[in-house]
Parts: structure tokens; C-alpha cells; sequence
């Protein structure tokens, strides 16, 4: 049985319900967009009581699907104003779903200043006053929330970026060892969470008897065709697992799309020194791990785990995403001081893709020097601090950027631009000036083609084609996030015509009746549909679908290439949403 | 003879004699595939390829003078 938890936290009651009919067979992202458009007004203030914090595993979450423990965090953002998922890897998924926790709904918000904690498990879930918590590190809130719970548990909590309600503020979700290195990062859902004086939850799955599937032999053959496919595709079988997400650093670069400096330059002289290929050598040589899991179940396995020079831990990864922001955004080439600052942003809470733009866009505004690693830990210490400078840090690049007068922010919707310099891989610029979450790589991974030679080749310099790309793109990821699979597993999916019936054929044996290529594709389009609708009633127009001015003004070396797919095209990305 | 240049990546590298770079002298003519063929490296291996920067596909006809990149298949983000 499916159970939402509602939490309010205006009375400090809570209740189990019975999912209603139209969330029944919805999970993740389908659920929290679908919730929130239903129930939260979308002009209300993002840290106002009005506002959910909701949290959902995936449909194939917990049914030990390969690669299904996504977890879903949704609210209406801080950081852009309109609706938001956030997507985090970790342990949380699979412990919320072992309970047949379909959603934990966080509502309203105290009167008082006080923190509390939730803590989950068999018998229910209970609030209780955070004592001795609030203050902490997540690293050191998630030892003393072990100490008294015991190893089993897993945490989701805030750092003091949420605590302070900053708008970068991730929610750190533990992974297999216990860490906080998993983050529902983007969009400043730990500000919605410290809104509602929620410092973490605890979950401990011990005595919970996983949800079975309705037709377990339908899911089983589907699930032995998905890890075949899985198995069969040289990505997602040997480059991710060997070499980790960072193996993506030198090709983006020879692309010339490796956005350095702040966007000023498609290609960073350090790259080499960054890349996946030394991480991996790194790693390796100082008795790191490469090949790890996330979560349990992920045959992928792209997460490392990264030592220093002594052989201690520092952090995880750490990823493609983060050592670029950190990295040649920056103009920093020490992956040493990367991996320290991986494991503050950890550690504050902190969306790591937001954080290392705001740092390149400090070194714009002439903050502290581009290249200079000491200088941005020294920025990070300022958020530790709370100071007032600390603060805008963890604001993100464009309220740091606004403060200090600077024009070049590569920003969309108010959230930070990842790791794709969008005018040399105009498909992805698609996708973030269109996507419904800011400018977000995955919403609508168009990479693939424009550059991987995943899912055909459409020429990354051509503004043609690149609206149907990211159209399709964008539809489909929205079905792997309500899925709670992992996004990798679209390499597969787009390269090998069994992985997608695959799946569907284990969402037909969870749910007990047949779920076709046509019902994920719906799916897909219906969340989409959610997500326009939710940001046009918060006050979105298609004025706010746009690239910020220098990505059509500035030509970006080594191509020289500007941001050109024409604004009526952009228009036609959501032509499915009436 | 012109001379190329050609970076290997991830786990193609171990074709470069354990360097991520090697220098070669091809003839006029050659296309990008008989220079992977040189340097024993299985078509089936590669996934992506670059010259100067750009997409290239196997019979792009080198001149001299240009930086060829080769990859395997590649992903994250």
C-alpha cells in the first residue's frame, strides 16, 4: 500500500493519506509537479507557508528496477519564482519507497523560530525538535543523527545555506556510506525546507517489506531486458563506470563549448589537468574508489569516491557539472582545491553547479581573481560565517551578479547555466532558455546529438533542428524522472530500440495492467504541461524563454558562434501545451 | 610530408603508446579513418571524431596540419 505523509508544520500534525485517484500511478517528478500545480498558489512567496516541500521516489523506485533510486524534490523555487524538481541520487529514494512511501509533503511553517527533525520509519513518522542540530554542518549533523539512530538510517537535511533561507540551498541526501554527497541541488529547495524550520529527516527502513509488483513475472522479464540493454551499451557499461561523468570535460572542450572564464571562451588551457582521464589516475594512485554507486541497484556505477594526497577521504566524484563550475569557470585547473570546495558546497548545502557560476561570476565583478582556488574557499568561508557577503554567495550568480553591477550572467529564469556553452551546442541553449526549470542540462539533454552521437547527430552550430532535439528530449526526460531511473539510462535508451519497451514493460508489471510507449510519451507531456501552466499563472511570459543579451552578441571562440535559433522557434518547444 | 596531430581520449589513449598525444606524417589525401586504421585502433571503438574542433566523419580528407581528436563513446553531465 502507497501512503503520503502530509506534514504540517504550522500545528506540527501529520497524516497519512491514501494517494487520491489522479496521483495513484503517478511517482517523482510527475508527482510533485502534479501535486504543486494542484495545491500551491503560483504567485505565492517561495519561503511563504503557502508554499509544499515535496518528496517522492520514482514509480520503479524500491521494485528493484537497475538504476531506478532517483528521488524527486519539489516546490515553487526561490531561485526562479516558478515550479521546480529537484533531482538527487543517494539512498532516500529506496528508503522512503522500502516504507510505501509514495510522498512526504512538507505544508505550512511555525510560528516560532524552533527546528525540528522528522523521523520516519515503520510505524509512522513523528516531529520532533531538532536539539543540538540546527547550526551543524551536514556532515556532522548526519554523525550525530547516526550516533542516536544507528548506521542504517538515511538522512536528507539542510546546511547553513538553508538554514538561512539562501536561495542556492540544496537538501543533501546520504548515499551508501552513510555521507552527505547526494543533493537535490538546483533551484534552492533547502531554502523551502529551512522555510518550514525542518533541519532533517530521518529515515530508517528497518522492518519495512518492500512494495511487490502486481505482476511480478511481466516485471521481471522487463527488468532482465532493461540491464541488457544497460549492459549492452559501451557508455553505460564501461566510459561511465571506468571513468566517471567528468570523462566529458575533454570532449565538451574540443568541441569548443567548454565554457571558461565565465563564458567568455569555449576552451580552457587547464582542461587537460581536470579531465576525467587524471581524475581517474588520481583517484586510483591515492587509494580512492572508482566504479561506485550512488545508491543500491545502480549497475552504472559513475560515482568515485576521491581522496587527498594522505589517502583520506575528501568527497565524492566529484562530477563533471561541479569540477567545471569550480574549475574552468573559474579559470581553476587544481582539482585538489575543486574537490575541497565539492566537499564545503556539500557541507553547506549548496547546489554546486549555482555556486561555482556565482564564483566565476565574483571574479567578473572583480570580487577576487579568475584562477585563484584559495581566494573562491575563501568565498565559500564567508557563507560558513553568514556573513553578509557569505550570503549573496549562496543566493546564486544572479542575485551576486545583480549586487555587483555585472552584466555578463549566464543565468536563465534566475538559475545558473551549466557546464555547455550554448552557443556551440545550440541544442542545449534550447533547453535552457525553454526548459520550465531554468537553465537546466538535464531537462532536455541535447548534447547527445549535438556532440556524443547518442540518438543521431544534429550539427551542434546549426540553429536548425535543434527545437524538435529539445522537444522530444525534454518530453521523455520528464518520463525518466517520474520513473525515479537514472537519467544514464537514456544513452541506452536513445541507442537501443529494446530499453524503452523495457520499461515500459516494468511499469506494466508494477502497476498490473498494460503501460505503453505512448503512455510514457503522455506522461512526459502531461508533467511538462503542469510545469507551463505553474510558471505562466506565477507570471512567466515567452520574455523569460530567452538567453540572457551576450550570448547573442558576443561571438564565442574557437567558433566564433553566437546564439542564434530565432525567438518565434523557441516559442514552438511547448507547441503541445494548449 | 605533412604532419598531424592526433589526441587520443579516455580509454583510446592506451593506442598512443600510453601518451595522449601523437604525432604523425601522413600523405596528402588521407582520410581520418585510414590514419585510426594506422594506429591500430578498431573502428568499432571510436564514436566520436574531431578535426579542428569540428564533427568529422571517417573520410574527411586531411590536408597536414590539422588536430584530430578521437573518442570513445562518451557521456555524464
Amino acid at each position: 500500500m502507497s501512503l503520503i505523509y502530509r506534514v504540517n508544520m504550522t500545528d506540527l500534525s501529520v497524516r497519512a493519506e491514501s494517494p487520491p485517484a489522479e496521483y495513484a500511478e503517478r511517482g517523482g517528478r510527475a508527482l510533485t509537479s502534479a501535486l504543486l500545480a494542484a495545491e500551491v498558489p503560483p504567485t505565492c512567496h517561495p519561503l511563504a507557508a503557502e508554499n509544499k516541500l515535496v518528496i517522492a521516489p520514482g514509480i520503479l523506485t524500491g521494485t528493484g528496477a537497475p538504476c531506478s533510486g532517483r528521488l524527486s524534490v519539489g516546490a515553487k523555487s526561490p531561485l526562479t519564482g516558478g515550479i521546480k524538481e529537484s533531482n538527487s541520487g543517494g539512498m532516500g529514494a529506496l528508503a522512503l519507497s522500502a516504507l510505501g512511501i509514495q510522498a512526504v509533503v512538507l505544508e505550512g511553517k511555525p510560528r516560532d523560530d524552533t527546528w525540528y527533525r522528522l523521523v520516519v520509519n515503520a510505524d509512522g513518522l513523528r516531529i520532533e525538535p531538532a536539539d543540538g542540530l540546527a547550526g551543524l554542518g551536514n556532515y556532522d549533523a548526519v554523525a550525530r543523527l547516526r550516533e542516536e539512530f544507528g548506521e542504517k538510517i538515511v538522512c536528507l537535511g539542510i546546511g547553513p545555506a538553508g538554514e538561512m533561507a539562501c536561495a542556492a540551498a540544496s537538501v543533501a541526501v546520504t548515499d551508501i556510506e552513510g555521507r552527505p554527497t547526494r543533493h537535490a541541488g538546483r533551484g534552492g529547495m533547502g531554502a523551502v525546507m529551512g522555510s518550514k524550520r525542518v533541519k532533517a529527516m530521518v529515515v530508517d527502513p528497518t522492518g519495512a517489506r518492500r512494495p511487490q509488483p502486481a505482476d511480478p513475472d511481466r516485471f521481471k522479464a522487463g527488468a532482465k531486458q532493461f540491464q541488457a540493454s544497460l549492459n549492452g551499451h559501451p557508455l553505460t557499461s564501461q566510459t561511465l563506470p571506468t571513468y566517471g561523468t567528468n570523462i566529458l570535460a575533454n570532449v565538451i572542450n574540443e568541441a569548443g563549448a567548454y565554457p571558461t572564464r565565465n563564458f567568455r571562451v569555449g576552451q580552457f588551457e587547464g582542461a587537460e589537468a581536470i579531465s576525467g582521464e587524471r581524475q581517474h589516475d588520481v583517484i586510483l594512485k591515492r587509494g580512492g574508489k572508482i566504479e561506485h554507486a550512488c545508491h543500491r541497484g545502480c549497475t552504472i556505477r559513475c560515482s568515485r569516491i576521491y581522496h587527498d594526497q594522505n589517502g583520506q577521504f575528501v568527497t565524492k566524484g566529484p562530477e563533471y557539472e561541479t569540477i567545471w563550475a569550480h574549475g574552468a569557470d573559474c579559470g581553476i585547473d587544481d582539482l585538489d582545491a575543486i574537490a575541497q570546495m565539492d566537499r564545503m558546497d556539500d557541507d553547506l548545502g549548496l547546489d554546486t553547479i549555482e555556486i561555482g557560476a556565482t564564483l566565476a561570476v565574483a571574479m567578473e565583478a572583480g570580487v577576487i581573481p579568475f584562477g585563484d582556488a584559495q581566494a573562491a574557499l575563501g568565498l565559500l568561508r564567508e557563507v560558513q560565517r553568514r556573513t553578509p557577503l557569505g550570503r549573496l554567495v549562496a543566493s546564486g550568480a544572479a542575485v551576486l551578479g545583480k549586487a555587483y553591477g555585472v552584466v555578463r550572467i549566464p543565468t536563465v529564469k534566475g538559475q545558473a547555466m551549466p557546464a555547455y556553452d550554448p552557443r556551440a551546442i545550440k541544442g542545449i541553449g534550447v533547453t535552457y532558455a525553454t526548459s520550465t526549470m531554468g537553465a537546466d542540462h538535464t531537462a532536455g539533454y541535447a548534447v547527445t546529438a549535438n556532440v556524443l552521437g547518442v540518438g543521431g547527430r544534429v550539427d551542434p552550430l546549426c540553429p536548425e533542428g535543434q527545437v524538435d532535439l529539445s522537444r522530444n528530449l525534454q518530453i521523455a526526460t520528464a518520463a525518466v524522472d517520474a520513473m525515479g531511473l537514472c537519467l544514464f539510462v537514456a544513452f541506452a535508451v536513445l541507442d537501443d530500440e529494446h530499453a524503452l519497451p523495457a520499461i515500459c514493460q516494468m511499469v506494466s508489471g508494477v502497476h498490473g495492467r498494460e503501460f505503453t510507449g505512448d503512455d510514457f510519451l503522455a506522461l512526459g507531456k502531461a508533467t511538462l504541461a503542469h510545469e507551463r501552466r505553474f510558471n505562466a499563472a506565477a507570471g512567466f511570459t515567452a520574455a523569460d524563454d530567452r538567453l540572457p543579451g551576450f550570448f547573442h552578441q558576443e561571438p564565442l571562440p574557437p567558433h566564433d558562434a553566437v546564439f542564434d535559433v530565432p525567438d518565434a522557434e523557441l516559442d514552438q518547444v511547448f507547441n503541445f501545451v494548449r | 610530408m605533412p604532419r598531424i596531430r592526433v589526441n587520443l581520449y579516455a580509454s583510446l589513449r592506451r593506442y598512443g603508446g600510453g601518451s595522449p598525444t601523437v604525432e604523425m606524417d601522413i600523405a596528402p589525401g588521407t582520410t581520418v579513418g585510414q590514419l585510426l586504421d594506422e594506429l591500430r585502433i578498431p573502428s568499432g571503438e571510436t564514436r566520436i571524431l574531431f578535426v579542428n574542433h569540428r564533427a568529422a566523419a571517417p573520410d574527411h580528407t586531411l590536408t597536414g596540419g590539422e588536430r584530430v581528436a578521437v573518442f570513445p563513446a562518451i557521456g555524464g553531465g
